[in-house]
């Protein structure tokens, strides 16, 4: 079966934003709690890149920090470059960043009604976005407002504008929540999940009007989201993200057809797919780590099938045994940290037993490199990177820097000729 | 013992006449005969009132519920699909009572659960329970998981002492979590762990039925299908027929062997899982099973992006309450005669859409195809 024509990769442009080893961390009473290691990804002008992972994984946190919405103290970013246009964003006063977000980058959230003011009205909110960046007087403000509210498929925008958020529904406040991100025309707009909380033809809805609007512009979005079904309708690329760190990062077809990482499979494969009538579903065992909490080696090691599968048939010299809770079993040594002697983890968690050797060859100052046993992020294939030991070729990929040169750079006509049969109504 | 008691009791706005005796009916302890179904509901309705002005005067009805007939029978599960504000949740709280019912009936092991009081009912009650979608507020925060799992034990008078913690540990064994773990509180938990204590404390009883309000909704996906695989070995052990309450219609359809599509307080479609995927005939189905995005980014089906809202349940549109977002009606009135057809503003849009589906309710009835496929539609064969 033919796949539907992909548009023709077009030659490298400088990418639009560029996160190089980002390493954020908070002071905490417990100590340093590590909640992004070493994340890179890329995202070119008109792609939409797609970060998946469950709660826990440092998605948030990450793209909050692009806009440098993560409060200094406890928060602290402890080394890398957040290059956006080629200016690190990190280096720029909090002057020049109020003018980068809102105008170049915006960003709406999940709970549209936590992140509207609800003692103004939408048309207050939404001109004050457009007047703090561009130089128009109030009633222009609240004319580019109206326009804006139009062009989300708000109906009747003259009225609307003088409701208050409370007199709206979940899809409507998203809808202006957007209308608000985008009436500066950004470069960029970041989605925080933000169709987690609303009913899935409302959802359908915002999805296609994102597009829609992505058409029109030329715009890149950074697309949150742990709805593999979301992803696969909306990316161009992929990057999955566990415990902090990037594990797997390719375009949407790579993704989904050859994933090289366990985890992504297991994400997968746990999804109740339409019409399947599956008997059982794939599980994986074991739950997410605690960011204050994670294991030695490899993060995923205590939850891998890869590694439990490739244990049974190896010689057991090379296996480590591993107690977690009330289960045992055996993995690879070289996903952990240690390389012989038994590790014990409570049940369903992953701690570090007495005497299991140090987190790793951290420099806390820098925060930059794996721990001992991790594996690094090698690009397995062409434009596809992938963190484990065992992922196909490992041992020979390069360490690169991921950036996916050969993404599909998304233009009107490309898209015209890949989209089928939607029926708007 | 006595003459038949005429009591009125008040539920919610309506009066209902409950007459019984003082000896209720005696409540069956063994399954119904087979073949019957295990739960019955008829014409169920929930009303709520809407109370304005100084004198707080009924001025109308939150028709949450208002009209929703089913069965479940023993061992099977009933998914009840639809999005926020069509009423499932009311429905799955109605037929437990935590929620008095306006109208119509629920008949569990053929006896009328609404006939019950008191002490009666408390017995009867054990066989029923719920679990909530919230992991977070189901839980008492105030409690240890031991005693939040043990209390239906000790309300029922079915275990004490030692006895109930023995039973608490192998319920805490059999969702999946440390013994041990019955003297923590909640809080030291996740969501899915939070959600397997709600799941042991709802088999503790060894129940026939157990409404699953949205049981896996706010977890991560890697949980959901640890908690439904949980769920789903725990009906095949324990013999417990489910009404699976979900938004989720993959979900659903993965979990259930009946599917009801619910949409502003009624059922509008109802099939088994299988023929509800492959040949929906509801108008709405349809949408709900196109808007869902699929794990795969080749196939671009045809997508029905519905517009609007859903509306409001105290001002339902008249007919059938689906018309002003219904791409059936509106492609039927294309072909259909000028006389047929009336013309509609909606969202600042004039549309034609057939007569009858503004002046008429369609009533649920059998489609071609499956028998006991049913749905409410003038236009879908």
């Amino acid at each position: 079966m033919a796949p539907p024509p992909i548009p023709r990769p077009v030659a490298a442009a400088r990418p639009l934003l560029e996160l190089r080893d980002l390493n954020i961390a908070f002071e905490t009473s417990r100590g340093l709690v590590r909640p992004v290691q070493d994340v890179s990804y890329s995202i070119y002008p008109g792609q939409t890149l797609a970060v998946v992972g469950e709660s826990g994984c440092g998605k948030s946190v990450t793209a909050l920090s692009i806009l440098r919405l993560i409060p200094s103290p406890p928060g602290k970013v402890l080394g890398g470059q957040i290059l956006f246009e080629g200016r690190d964003l990190l280096s720029l006063s909090e002057r020049e960043m109020q003018s980068v977000r809102g105008r170049d980058i915006a960003m709406i959230f999940q709970e549209p009604m936590t992140s509207l003011n609800p003692v103004y009205t939408i048309g207050d909110q939404i001109a004050e976005a457009v007047m703090l960046h561009q130089k128009v007087s109030a009633r222009q403000g609240y004319e580019i407002a109206e326009q804006a509210m139009k062009d989300v498929g708000i109906a009747d925008p003259g009225r609307r504008l003088h409701e208050y958020p409370h007199q709206m529904s979940g899809g409507m406040r998203q809808r202006v929540m957007i209308a608000m991100a985008l009436s500066c025309k950004p470069k960029l707009l970041i989605a925080d999940e933000p169709t987690t909380a609303l009913d899935v033809t409302i959802q359908a809805q915002i999805l296609e009007l994102l597009r829609k609007l992505q058409r029109e512009t030329g715009m890149a979005m950074l697309l949150i989201t742990h709805d593999l079904g979301v992803v696969a309708e909306n990316a161009d690329a992929v990057a999955v993200m566990y415990a902090s760190r990037v594990v797997e990062y390719a375009t949407v077809e790579q993704i989904f057809d050859r994933p090289q990482h366990p985890y992504t499979e297991g994400l997968l494969k746990s999804v109740p797919k339409l019409g399947a009538h599956a008997q059982r579903l794939v599980s994986i065992p074991g739950m997410v780590p605690n960011p204050s909490n994670f294991p030695g080696g490899c993060k995923f090691h205590t939850r891998c099938p890869r590694t439990r599968e490739l244990a049974a048939r190896a010689n057991p010299a090379e296996t480590v045994e591993v107690r977690s809770g009330d289960e045992t079993f055996r993995v690879m040594a070289r996903c952990t940290a240690r390389t012989a002697g038994p590790v014990a983890y409570a049940r369903g968690h992953a701690q570090l037993s007495a005497g299991a050797g140090p987190v790793g060859n951290v420099d806390p100052a820098t925060g930059g490199g794996a721990t001992a046993g991790e594996p690094e992020l090698r690009e397995v294939s062409g434009g596809h990177w992938a963190r484990c030991h065992y992922a196909e070729n490992f041992e020979k990929s390069p360490v690169t820097r991921p950036d996916l040169a050969n993404k599909r750079e998304v233009t009107p006509e490309a898209v015209a000729s890949a989209e089928l049969g939607e029926v708007t109504l | 013992m006595s003459a038949p008691l005429i009591v009125r009791a008040r539920w919610g706005e309506g009066y209902r006449l409950v007459s019984s005796t003082l000896t209720t009916p005696a409540i069956p302890t063994s399954p119904s005969a087979s073949g019957a179904p295990l739960l019955r509901v008829r014409d169920l309705r929930t009303w709520f009132p809407i109370k304005k002005g100084v004198f707080q005067r009924t001025v109308g009805h939150v028709k949450a519920v208002d009209g929703v007939s089913f069965d479940v029978h023993a061992g099977k599960t009933l998914g009840l699909v639809g999005e926020s504000g069509c009423g499932k949740t009311t429905v799955g709280r109605t037929i437990l009572r935590l929620i008095p019912a306006t109208g119509g009936e629920v008949i569990f092991k053929g006896q009328d659960f609404y006939k019950y009081r008191g002490a009666e009912l408390r017995r009867l009650r054990r066989h029923m329970q719920i679990i909530f979608q919230d992991p977070v507020s189901s839980l008492n925060p105030r409690m240890t998981v031991g005693n939040i799992i043990g209390e239906p034990l000790t309300v029922h008078g079915i275990a004490t002492g030692t006895e109930r913690d023995d039973r608490v540990a192998s319920l805490l064994h059999r969702v999946g979590l440390d013994p041990a773990y019955a003297s923590r509180y909640p809080h030291e938990f996740s969501g899915g762990q939070r959600q397997r204590i709600g799941i042991a404390r709802a088999i503790a009883l060894s129940p026939d039925f157990i409404v699953c309000d949205e049981p896996v909704s706010a977890l991560d996906v890697s949980i959901q299908s640890q908690v439904l695989n949980l769920l789903d070995d725990i009906q095949k052990e324990l013999g417990i027929a489910y009404l699976f309450i979900a938004h989720n219609l993959a979900v659903v359809e993965h979990f259930s062997d009946e599917i009801a599509v619910m949409y502003l307080g009624r059922i509008v479609e109802k099939a088994s899982s299988v023929e509800l995927y492959a040949n929906p005939k509801h108008p709405y189905t349809m949408a709900l099973l196109s808007a869902i995005p699929e794990p795969d980014p080749r196939p671009r089906k045809r997508r029905i992006v519905l517009s609007g809202e859903v509306p409001s349940p105290s001002n339902p549109p008249t007919g059938c309450p689906f018309h002003p977002r219904c791409h059936v009606t509106r492609d039927a009135a294309r072909q259909a005669n000028a006389n047929e057809t009336v013309e509609l503003t909606i969202g600042g849009r004039s549309e034609r859409v057939l007569a009858k589906c503004v002046n008429e309710c369609p009533p649920l009835e059998q489609k071609q195809g499956e028998t006991g496929h049913v749905a409410a539609c003038w236009v879908t064969q």
